[in-house]
């Protein structure tokens, strides 16, 4: 009996196994179908007009009017706020957290990318001078008026003294020194600048706070100023003043906004904005977990990468979501070489001398520019969700250099451009004029599918050049200490979300005493002048260019430090994802754009 | 007081273990080339001062050892010191214990619940099909990874809908009722607790059929069944009650194995628990609030251990004698 | 030894379990020559491309030696997506034996058994040369943590007193640290400037701590009983070292417990590795290892459209499951209590 069961089981097995071999040619039907949804052209509205009534200055959005109500759910991923207190934010979730919460004197126009008044009524600007005068009769959230007080004591007792997180102060700064500011009346202050600086009038976002909220606390030091408001504060004591008030704060879980019902903003009705009621952040740890949410119905916002933008758009007519395409993004992907020439302290050359030899040599790095294929990056880890990339500004930054066209991949000019700086190539394996085999350490960050598979890529490029390339993902805190610290690499993959309105916010890579100036990162207080020619001109256009005022004036010099980049090409770029973006059909008043993203108007965003 | 003697005695032993463990892991955390300020360093935005501010506030510009000394300091004093991010490691730990302990006493609940009973079928049926059933079953939840075994649940739970994607609570927690709440919670838990209860079933029920086989194997039972007591009795009235003695030792060392065992499954799961948040603090190299997790990790291990012996002492006179 | 191996095949499961191991190591060690293409191979044209179809019917439904078609990768702009195609104005036979290849196809043809990854690697060599790298990590580590393991037990269990309180206390202290923490911990050590040769044995070796401490404790306490039996007291009064009394007498009484502890913790180090490599610590690319293919497999959008990315899940429940029933059913051989009762 047992035997007959087995040889039974045998058989079918074996049955089985056949009828998985014979497999029948027939051709697969492969019909997509589709329909794309009719693109509705995004009217925008017009700009924010200020209307005064009852002695109240408030601004108005032109935004279609909405119905008031309703909770909006998106997500925020990452561990979530580290800290409430506007003035000491150091990462963008905290900042975002911070910036529902305070509002600052100006704001960047979302379309355009100017500076437009925001808790400021208007802005003069004569000379040096930058007269702000403030809305009145706008309250906290506990009654208090807004007024002048509040703002001197949010720029000179917290920026210009450097509490919080310093680097506000550090981007006041003109040639060193830190603006005059004077109140003129209850309503009006003047900042002075010592010298015209096209940066500073951006600056006056900074966030401004309630002076007799936040006194009692900056009063007794710094420490004790950088541990208030920490998440764990409880939300009722808050005195904020942003269209949104916190109403609860989970851990590793949520935060929760409630609307601020006493908020300077309004419709066309005349009707106090927001329209939500609730407004909710998830915190969720990787994109692939907010995948997941969106999928379950838990939030109401994705942002979309790679192959995820071929599911949801095939998915779009029948669904209950509106898919935006926002153009590329700030981020970028990069290949940075070590150009560093200098000696640590027991004199030991950072970089090999023969290696040296090699990555200061500027024709050794067009090579490697010319052998990467980016068409087949975007195509292959994007998904064709992005666009190649040539220039150090990001592809929709105001200042883009739109004569940088790039090139193709071609192995050919490659091989020339290493021929001219004296490289032989002998059975497919490259060697420098010396008779050194050309290979180094090509380092990402492991544990990002992204980077590592681009990795691999740039290592089977610049292997088709005869280099070998020992390529090493190294966990992403232990890269950044090599990248600024010990400054034993040799190449890098790495990405940055850089501005596109303000290419002074790039100055710590570029000029040469930066904090992130990787390429050839001299250690702080460094005193000798070792800067190439073409360092010691970025530096020029750095400071040059903060001080123009004009847009017009500022654009050439921009584009000539891109243009310097391309040619010395200390950092190759790669490719700037293109910013997909679902949101729920429910969610009205979206104007996504491409500076400021998809729900930048949380004031105006109302649900149907 | 022979008693009280005894748990002095012990409490006293945990403290060269905490030197030791708290050396061993500042030290080799703290000579990694892992950057705590990573994120700030590339943040094009961040200036030089606000660096240097951080370097000074994490004491990252001062030797090894006095880093050690001065964590150890205010450790003892109860301070338990700021994370890289500026938060207290005392508030952070607070937010997380209650959730991780949650899930933990439910995975332990079922688990015994569950693995007891099969450890002792399966050794009251040794060597039979029943038996071997078992074994194999166990072997299939000690065998799947389960971080995998954790997506490929999440994945269900978002096709099917039958479960919320990750997390703890709903959005909307504060408003449900008594009841709405629990249910939110429970549907919350449902997945990892099937993830954890899984990996960790196995082991318990192996241990116990062990341990049953060998109790029944001792003189006595086969003495009590000599003396002509029914099967069932001799199972349930002698073997099961020294055969379950050993289990309570283990109740502790798992207990901190979940800890440490959860991390993963809660990574993938969103679960705001200890282990997700030690992990990021190593990932990070978040040296306070490793530190203060690791020793509460090795306290929860030897409470854990010392509960374990006094419930022996309890269950068991013969031990309560011996000492 | 033959004798267990005899053991093992009158148990279903257990021989079930040998035989997979079994062809899994086979298969492993042949890698070079079962897999289509070498572990550095890549097409980065057919990057997610799914797995060949086989045919053995032709169109006209007669049976025909085993031929395949290329695909060709297509982008739908107004969609943003990918589609492969099959090329079907040309059909490539599969070849046997040729080229130092068990599998292979014809020129221009491509034979992805298992699909491609993002690179454009074919899965299938990859899980080969994977397993290689995944199969042996926890054997290896093995080879560290055992002599350390039983000399530390040794010595502490023979010794006793107060070398026994210190070296019992530091080992727990190593125990009381939560495992994977200090695995996460140590590995995020590793200096970034290693080969993958080194990285890997770097590997082993913390795999390897993390093991010893618990296995010297059960070493001493056997060491503990066994140490005042006759025959070593006897060794002592004639007046042997204390090492060779160890060495010779009393850890060789440990061997049945050390083999079954070396079955059943094999698969321990093979899920260690597998989830350090989804935290991005364990082997890194663009070498293969099966947790660092699996973490691949971890986008949503590959579970749902390419689950030939699942696989290396697959193969590491397959080797763990059989592991851990071979370990089994080896305690129940060896173990002198189980061989009383039967």
């Amino acid at each position: 009996m047992k035997r007959f069961i087995t040889t039974i089981i045998v058989i079918s097995i074996a049955g089985l196994v056949l009828v998985a071999c014979i497999k029948r040619d027939v051709p697969e039907k492969v019909s997509v179908k589709f329909k794309t949804p009719d693109l509705e052209e995004i009217i925008y509205p017009a700009d924010e007009k200020n209307v005064t009534i009852d002695g109240v200055d408030y601004l108005q959005s032109q935004a279609p009017c909405g119905k008031f109500g309703g909770e909006l759910v998106i997500s925020t991923i990452g561990e979530g706020p580290k800290t409430f207190n506007p003035c000491n934010t150091k990462d963008a979730t905290s900042s975002t957290m911070a910036g529902m919460m305070y509002d600052g004197l100006v704001t960047t126009n979302p379309r355009t990318g100017r500076v437009m008044p925001l808790l400021a009524k208007s802005v003069e600007i004569s000379g040096n001078d930058y007269i702000v005068n403030l809305r009145q009769g706008v309250k906290w959230t506990d009654g208090t008026l807004i007024t002048a007080d509040d703002v001197m004591y949010t720029y000179k007792e917290i920026v210009f003294k450097g509490y919080g997180n310093p680097s506000a102060m550090d981007a006041m700064k003109v040639d060193g020194q830190l603006p005059d500011l004077v109140k003129l009346d209850n309503y009006t202050v003047k900042f002075t600048t010592s010298k015209p600086f096209a940066p500073f009038l951006r600056q006056l976002s900074y966030p401004i706070v309630p002076k007799h909220y936040f006194k009692p606390y900056s009063d007794k030091g710094e420490s004790v100023f950088n541990a208030f408001l920490t998440p764990d504060t409880n939300p009722k004591e808050i005195v904020s003043g942003g269209a949104f008030k916190l109403k609860e704060y989970v851990a590793a879980q949520r935060v929760v906004f409630e609307r601020n019902p006493d908020y300077y903003k309004i419709n066309l009705k005349n009707e106090k904005l927001p329209y939500l009621n609730k407004l909710v952040y998830l915190i969720v740890g990787d994109s692939n977990n907010e995948i997941l949410k969106f999928e379950a119905k838990e939030i109401d916002a994705l942002a979309l990468r790679g192959s995820n933008v071929a599911r949801y758009k095939l998915k779009e007519a029948a669904s209950d979501y509106i898919i935006y395409n926002l153009g590329p993004d700030t981020g970028t992907l990069f290949l940075v070489i070590n150009l560093n020439s200098r000696r640590d302290k027991n004199c030991k050359p950072y970089v090999e001398p023969k290696k040296q030899c090699w990555f200061l040599n500027r024709d050794f790095r067009a090579a490697i520019d010319w052998a990467i294929d980016r068409e087949s990056m975007v195509r292959n880890i994007a998904s064709g969700v992005a666009e190649p990339l040539f220039t150090a500004e990001s592809l929709n930054s105001i200042y883009l250099n739109k004569y940088i066209k790039g090139h193709p991949c071609d192995l050919d000019v490659a091989q020339k451009s290493l021929e001219k700086a004296g490289f032989v190539l002998k059975n497919g394996i490259l060697y420098d004029s010396c008779g050194n085999r050309v290979e180094f350490d090509l380092y990402t960050n492991a544990g990002n599918l992204e980077r590592e598979a681009l990795g691999v890529m740039v290592k089977q490029d610049l292997e088709n050049l005869g280099m070998k390339v020992n390529f090493k993902p190294v966990e992403f805190n232990s890269l950044v200490n090599k990248l600024t610290n010990t400054h034993d690499w040799d190449m890098a993959i790495m990405g940055l979300t850089g501005s596109p309105l303000e290419p002074h916010d790039g100055k710590n890579v570029w000029t040469s005493s930066g904090s992130l100036h990787m390429f050839n990162q001299r250690p702080a207080g460094y005193a000798i002048d070792d800067r190439f020619d073409w360092e010691k001109e970025l530096d020029k256009i750095f400071s040059e260019g903060a001080l123009k005022l004009t847009y017009e004036e500022r654009k050439p010099l921009y584009d000539r430090y891109q243009t310097i980049i391309y040619n010395q090409k200390p950092i190759i770029y790669l490719y700037s994802p293109i910013r997909i973006t679902a949101v729920r059909k429910k969610v009205k008043n979206v104007f996504p754009t491409s500076l400021s993203g998809l729900l930048y108007n949380l004031d105006e965003i109302y649900i149907q | 007081m022979d008693f009280f003697k005894y748990i002095t005695k012990r409490i006293l032993q945990v403290i060269p273990l905490l030197i030791i463990v708290s050396l061993i892991s500042f030290f080799i955390i703290r000579l990694s080339p892992v950057d705590p300020l990573a994120e700030l360093r590339l943040n094009p935005s961040i200036s030089q001062e606000t660096l240097d501010k951080e370097i000074k506030r994490l004491n990252l510009d001062k030797p090894i050892y006095i880093q050690y000394i001065s964590w150890a300091k205010s450790f003892i004093k109860g301070d338990l010191g700021y994370t890289s991010a500026g938060e207290k490691v005392a508030v952070k730990l607070k937010e997380r214990i209650p959730n991780t302990l949650l899930l933990t006493a439910i995975v332990i609940f079922m688990t015994w619940l569950v693995g007891i009973p099969l450890g002792i079928l399966s050794a009251i049926k040794k060597e039979t099909a029943v038996d071997r059933m078992l074994t194999v079953i166990s072997s299939v939840g000690m065998a799947i990874p389960s971080f995998f075994f954790a997506i490929l649940l999440l994945l269900f739970a978002v096709k099917t809908g039958w479960f919320p994607a990750g997390g703890l609570t709903s959005y909307n927690f504060n408003e449900f009722g008594f009841w709405g709440k629990f249910i939110d919670i429970s549907k919350h838990l449902v997945l990892p607790v099937v993830v954890l209860f899984t990996i960790s079933l196995s082991g318990l029920q192996r241990q116990m059929r062990a341990n049953m086989l060998e109790v029944m194997d001792s003189d006595y039972i086969k003495f009590a069944r000599a003396k002509g007591i029914s099967e069932w009795k001799v199972i349930f009235k002698h073997a099961l009650r020294n055969a379950i003695n050993p289990m309570i030792t283990l109740l502790g060392f798992e207990f901190a194995g979940l800890l440490s065992g959860a991390a993963l499954t809660e990574y993938v799961f969103q679960y705001p628990g200890l282990g997700r948040l030690i992990l990021e603090a190593v990932m990070k190299s978040d040296i306070n609030l490793v530190m203060a997790s690791l020793m509460m990790g090795t306290i929860m291990l030897i409470l854990g251990n010392l509960l374990a012996d006094i419930l022996l002492m309890i269950a068991d006179p013969r031990i309560r004698g011996a000492r | 030894m033959s004798n267990i191996i005899e053991k093992i095949f009158e148990d279903k499961f257990a021989k079930i379990a040998f035989l997979t191991l079994l062809f899994l190591y086979t298969v492993i060690l042949f890698a070079n020559f079962i897999a289509p293409y070498s572990n550095t191979y890549s097409n980065r044209d057919m990057s997610y491309a799914p797995p060949s179809k086989i045919y053995t019917i032709d169109e006209s439904g007669r049976l025909s030696w085993p031929y395949t078609y290329n695909y060709i990768r297509e982008y739908e702009p107004s969609l943003m997506q990918t589609v492969y195609k099959q090329d079907r104005s040309k059909k490539y036979y599969i070849k046997l034996l040729t080229n130092g290849h068990l599998l292979s196809v014809e020129n221009g043809g491509r034979l992805y058994l298992l699909g491609t990854d993002i690179n454009g690697r074919d899965v299938f060599s990859r899980l080969l040369y994977g397993g290689r790298i995944s199969m042996t990590v926890g054997f290896l580590a093995l080879l560290i943590v055992f002599p350390i393991g039983l000399l530390y037990g040794g010595i502490s269990g023979y010794f006793g007193g107060i070398v026994d309180t210190l070296m019992m206390r530091f080992a727990e202290a190593v125990m009381a640290i939560p495992s994977f923490y200090l695995l996460i911990i140590l590995a995020a050590i590793l200096p970034g400037g290693m080969t993958s040769v080194q990285r890997f044995a770097l590997i082993v070796v913390i795999l390897a701590l993390i093991g010893w401490a618990g296995f010297a404790r059960v070493v001493r306490g056997m060491v503990l009983s066994i140490k005042n039996e006759e025959f070593v007291l006897a060794e002592k009064t004639i007046g042997a070292s204390d090492l060779r009394i160890i060495l010779k007498h009393i850890l060789p009484q440990t061997t049945s417990y050390v083999i079954i502890a070396m079955t059943l913790s094999v698969p321990s180090y093979i899920l260690a590795e597998s989830g350090l490599s989804f935290l991005g610590l364990g082997i890194q690319q663009p070498d293969a290892s099966w947790g660092n293919m699996l973490k691949e497999a971890q986008e949503f959008t590959n579970i749902l459209y390419r689950p030939w990315l699942l696989t290396p899940g697959l193969l590491i429940f397959t080797a763990v499951l059989s592991f851990n029933l071979l370990g089994d059913s080896i305690r129940d051989i060896l173990d002198p209590k189980s061989q009383k009762r039967t």
